[in-house]
C-alpha cells in the first residue's frame, strides 16, 4: 500500500467531516475507556501495594480459612479471589494465638478478634462498624499512629475501654477528639481513650476499612462476647525482619499439627500479600477492560457501516478508477487505507483524550491513575487492528464491483 | 496487422429461457489510425461491443486480439493493468470524480501505473495544454462548462498515451457549440494517428469518422468506409429506419406510444428490410474472406 492512498483517503475524509468525526467518536470513546480504566486499575493497585508496602515487608499474617495453594517450594500457585476481601470465618482458636506468641524468634504478636453487630453512643446507633478486640501491640504491628489519646497498654487488657478509628469518631460522635465518652457495646460500656490516625491501607485485607474499627482489649472482648467473637487473623513480627519467611512456615508447621494435621488456616507474609491483592486487582481490572472493549467494537462496527455507505455511494468513482486501469487491489487498499486513517485518527484522539481524563481525575479525586506506555501501545495498535478488520469487507465489496454495473449507477 | 481483432465474438446475459443475446458472433477488424463510428440503436449491442473492445468486460464466446495479444480469456487484473496502459475512455457523462481538481483528474490513469507524482502532474498538465484547458488545470470540474469537462476526459484519456481511444457518445450531453469542439479535438487526434472507436446516435458527426458500422440486435448490419467530412447516406437514414427511444419519447409519455402504435405493421417492414440487408452483408463478408 503506498502513501499516496493515505493522502487520498486523508483528504477524501476531511471533505466528509460530520460523518467522519462521528466515526471517529466511536473509536475515541472506545479507547478513552479502555485506557482510562486500565490507568485507573495501575493506580489503584500501585496504591495499595504501597500500602501493604507501608505495613513492613516483615508482618507475618495468619489468616483463618484456606485460600492460597502453594507449591513444593513454598510458591503460591493459585489463589482463590474471594479470599482476599473481608475476614472470612474463623477456625482459628486460643491455642493457635498462643503458638504464634509462643514461637521462638517472634518480637510481637496479636490475636484479631472480630464482633459484628451496632454500637451505641449519646443515644445514637453506629451499625457500619465492627468491634476488633486485639492485644496493646496492634499499633506497632500495622505501624499505625494513634492521632488522641493513646492506644491501652498492657495493664489495661482487661478494662472496659476502646481506641476508635476516625470514621467511627466522625460518624457517632460527631466530633473529632471523643476522648472519655462512652461507646456501649452489647450492653457494656467502654470509655473511648483514644483515636487513630486515618488508616491509608488494609493491613488486615482488601474491603476491611479499619477506620469504621473500635478497637478495645482482646480479653475483655473475648469475655464479653465469647465465642461470638472469633479469631480471624494473628498478626505477628519477627525479631530479625530477614527471619520472616522462616518463621511463617515455622508457625505454619506448627498450627497444622496443633489442628491434627489439617492444613485449614493460611499464613502469609506481607510481600506475598501482596501478591494476593494485585493478582486479584489484575483480575478485575481485566475483567472491566474487556467490558470497555466492546464499546471499541461498536465503534468498528460504525468504521464498517460508514465505509460501506461510502463504498455505495461512491460507485461511480469505483467504475471511473477501474476503466482508467485501477486493479480490485488497488481499489480495496483506497478503502483500506481510509478506514485504517479512520481509526488511527480515533486512535491518537482517544489516547490524548484519555491523558486529559486522566489529568482531571487526578486533580478531582484522590485517585491516580497511571497512564503506563504499554497500554498505550495497545491502544495504538487496538486502533489499526480495528481499521484493518472492520475496514476489509466494504473494501473488498467495493473492489469487486463490476466496472459496467458501477458506470451505469448514476448516469 | 489490424489493432483489434473480433473474431465471432458473442456475450450472452442470463441462462435459461430468459437469455439474452446482447453480441451475436460479431467479427470486426480495425487497423492502427482508424477513426470507426458505431451507430445503431439502444439495445443493438454497441455499448456492450465497446465494453469487450475496452476490456470492461468479456466475450461469452469467440476471441478477441488487441495488438497481437489474445485478452478474451484474460482475469479481471490483467484486464485492468491492459486498459491501464492501452484504452482510453471517453464517456457521454463525462466521469470525471468531482471531489478532484483537473488537473488529478488528467493524472489519475498514471497514478495506477506507478508514476511519481511530480512526473504525472508535469505529463497531465502537457496534454491538458493540447486540449486547451491549462489555465484551468487547479479548476474542480463543476466550475467547467460541459465542453470544457469533456475535453479533461479526453486529456485524461489521452495521458497514458493509450492505443485506442473509445468514446461512447461523447457528445450526448452537449450542446452543438461544445460538440463542434470536442469533435474538432477527437478529429485532430485521429490525423495524429490515435485510433478512435465512437459510438454515436447523431449522424451528423459520423463525417468525422473515416469508417462507419451499423449494429442492430446484436449483430454488425453495415460496415463502411466514408471520407472523412461526409456523413454517409445511409448515416442520416439509420436514424428513421431504426426505432429509437429519447428522451422526448419518455416525456410525451403514453399519448406518445399511443400515437406510435398504429405504425406498428411499418416498423416490422423496416425491420424485414434490415434482416435482408444483413445477409447480404454476411454474404459479401464469407465471399471476400473466400
Amino acid at each position: 500500500m503506498r502513501s499516496g492512498n493515505f493522502k487520498v483517503a486523508y483528504k477524501t475524509i476531511r471533505e466528509s467531516r460530520w460523518q467522519s468525526s462521528l466515526t471517529m467518536f466511536g473509536i475515541v470513546v472506545g479507547i478513552v475507556s479502555v485506557v482510562t480504566i486500565v490507568s485507573l486499575g495501575q493506580g489503584i493497585k500501585r496504591q495499595i501495594i504501597g500500602e501493604i508496602k507501608s505495613v513492613g515487608s516483615d508482618l507475618i499474617t495468619v489468616r483463618a480459612g484456606k485460600g492460597i495453594k502453594r507449591d513444593a517450594n513454598g510458591n503460591i500457585q493459585k489463589i482463590n479471589p474471594d479470599f482476599v476481601y473481608g475476614f472470612g470465618s474463623g477456625t482459628l482458636n486460643d491455642r493457635d494465638v498462643a503458638i504464634v506468641e509462643g514461637s521462638a524468634g517472634v518480637k510481637d504478636a496479636t490475636p484479631i478478634r472480630l464482633l459484628n453487630g451496632s454500637a451505641i453512643a449519646n443515644g445514637r446507633e453506629y451499625v457500619d462498624g465492627f468491634v476488633l478486640g486485639t492485644n496493646p501491640s496492634l499499633p506497632n504491628l500495622v505501624q499505625q499512629k494513634v492521632e488522641y489519646g493513646s492506644y491501652f497498654t498492657t495493664g489495661e487488657t482487661s478494662r472496659q475501654v476502646a481506641v476508635i478509628g476516625k470514621t467511627v469518631a466522625e460518624q457517632l460522635f460527631q466530633e473529632n477528639v471523643p476522648l472519655g465518652q462512652v461507646v456501649t457495646i452489647r450492653g457494656e460500656d467502654y470509655i473511648v481513650r483514644g483515636v487513630f490516625e486515618k488508616f491509608t491501607g488494609n493491613p488486615l485485607g482488601q474491603g476491611i476499612d479499619l477506620n469504621q474499627a473500635i478497637f478495645v482489649p482482646a480479653p475483655t472482648l473475648k469475655e464479653v462476647a465469647g465465642t461470638a467473637a472469633p479469631v480471624v487473623r494473628v498478626l505477628a513480627r519477627p525479631q530479625n525482619p530477614n527471619d520472616a519467611a522462616r518463621l511463617a512456615s515455622q508457625i505454619s508447621a506448627a498450627i497444622q499439627e496443633s489442628h491434627g494435621g489439617q492444613d485449614d488456616t493460611t499464613v502469609l507474609l506481607q510481600s506475598e500479600n501482596l501478591q494476593v491483592t494485585s493478582s486479584v486487582l489484575d483480575k478485575l481490572t481485566g475483567f472491566i477492560a474487556a467490558i470497555a472493549a466492546i464499546s471499541l467494537v461498536v465503534g468498528g462496527i460504525g468504521i464498517m457501516n460508514i465505509m460501506l455507505v461510502s463504498v455505495s455511494e461512491r460507485t461511480r468513482e469505483i467504475g471511473v478508477r477501474k476503466a482508467v486501469g485501477a486493479t480490485n487491489r488497488q481499489i480495496r487498499n483506497q478503502f483500506m487505507a481510509e478506514a485504517i486513517v479512520l481509526s488511527v485518527l480515533g486512535g491518537v484522539i482517544g489516547i490524548a483524550a484519555s491523558f486529559v481524563v486522566n489529568f482531571v481525575i487526578k486533580v478531582t479525586t484522590d485517585v491516580a491513575p497511571v497512564i503506563t506506555w504499554p497500554i498505550v501501545l495497545i491502544a495504538a495498535f487496538v486502533s489499526v487492528s480495528v481499521g484493518i478488520i472492520f475496514g476489509t469487507i466494504p473494501a473488498i465489496k467495493g473492489a469487486r464491483k463490476d466496472p459496467i454495473e458501477a458506470l451505469r449507477i448514476g448516469n | 496487422m489490424p489493432i483489434i481483432s473480433i473474431k465471432d465474438v458473442s456475450k450472452l446475459y442470463g441462462f435459461g429461457d430468459a437469455t439474452t443475446v446482447a453480441l451475436d458472433e460479431v467479427s470486426i477488424d480495425v487497423e492502427a489510425g482508424e477513426f470507426v463510428a458505431v451507430m445503431g440503436p439502444s439495445g443493438s449491442g454497441k455499448s456492450t461491443l465497446m465494453n469487450i473492445i475496452g476490456l470492461l468486460d468479456r466475450p461469452t464466446h469467440g476471441e478477441y486480439m488487441l495488438s497481437n495479444r489474445y485478452v478474451s480469456k484474460l482475469r479481471s487484473n490483467q484486464r485492468a493493468k491492459m486498459r491501464r496502459d492501452k484504452i482510453g475512455f471517453v464517456f457521454q457523462s463525462f466521469n470525471l470524480l468531482p471531489k478532484l481538481t483537473v488537473l488529478d483528474n488528467v493524472a489519475l490513469p498514471l497514478m495506477y501505473r506507478g508514476v511519481s507524482t511530480v512526473k504525472r502532474l508535469q505529463r497531465a498538465e502537457d496534454v491538458l495544454e493540447r486540449v486547451g484547458l491549462k489555465e484551468r488545470q487547479y479548476f474542480m470540474p463543476k466550475a467547467l462548462s460541459g465542453g470544457q469537462v469533456q475535453r479533461a476526459a479526453i486529456a485524461r484519456a489521452l495521458v497514458g498515451d493509450p492505443q485506442i481511444i473509445i468514446a461512447d457518445e461523447p457528445t450526448g450531453n452537449l450542446d452543438s457549440a461544445a460538440s463542434l469542439i470536442v469533435m474538432e479535438l477527437l478529429s485532430e487526434l485521429h490525423r495524429t494517428g490515435n485510433t478512435i472507436i465512437m459510438v454515436t446516435h447523431n449522424p451528423e458527426i459520423t463525417r468525422y469518422a473515416d469508417r462507419v458500422v451499423y449494429m442492430h440486435d446484436g449483430c454488425i448490419v453495415h460496415d463502411q468506409r466514408t471520407p472523412v467530412g461526409e456523413v454517409p447516406a445511409l448515416a442520416k437514414k439509420a436514424m428513421y429506419v431504426y426505432p429509437r427511444k429519447t428522451e422526448e419519447d419518455d416525456l410525451a409519455g403514453v399519448s406518445a406510444m399511443m400515437e406510435f402504435r398504429p405504425e406498428k405493421s411499418a416498423i416490422k417492414k423496416r425491420k424485414n428490410k434490415v434482416r435482408s440487408k444483413k445477409r447480404s452483408s454476411t454474404k459479401t463478408k464469407r465471399s471476400s474472406n473466400a
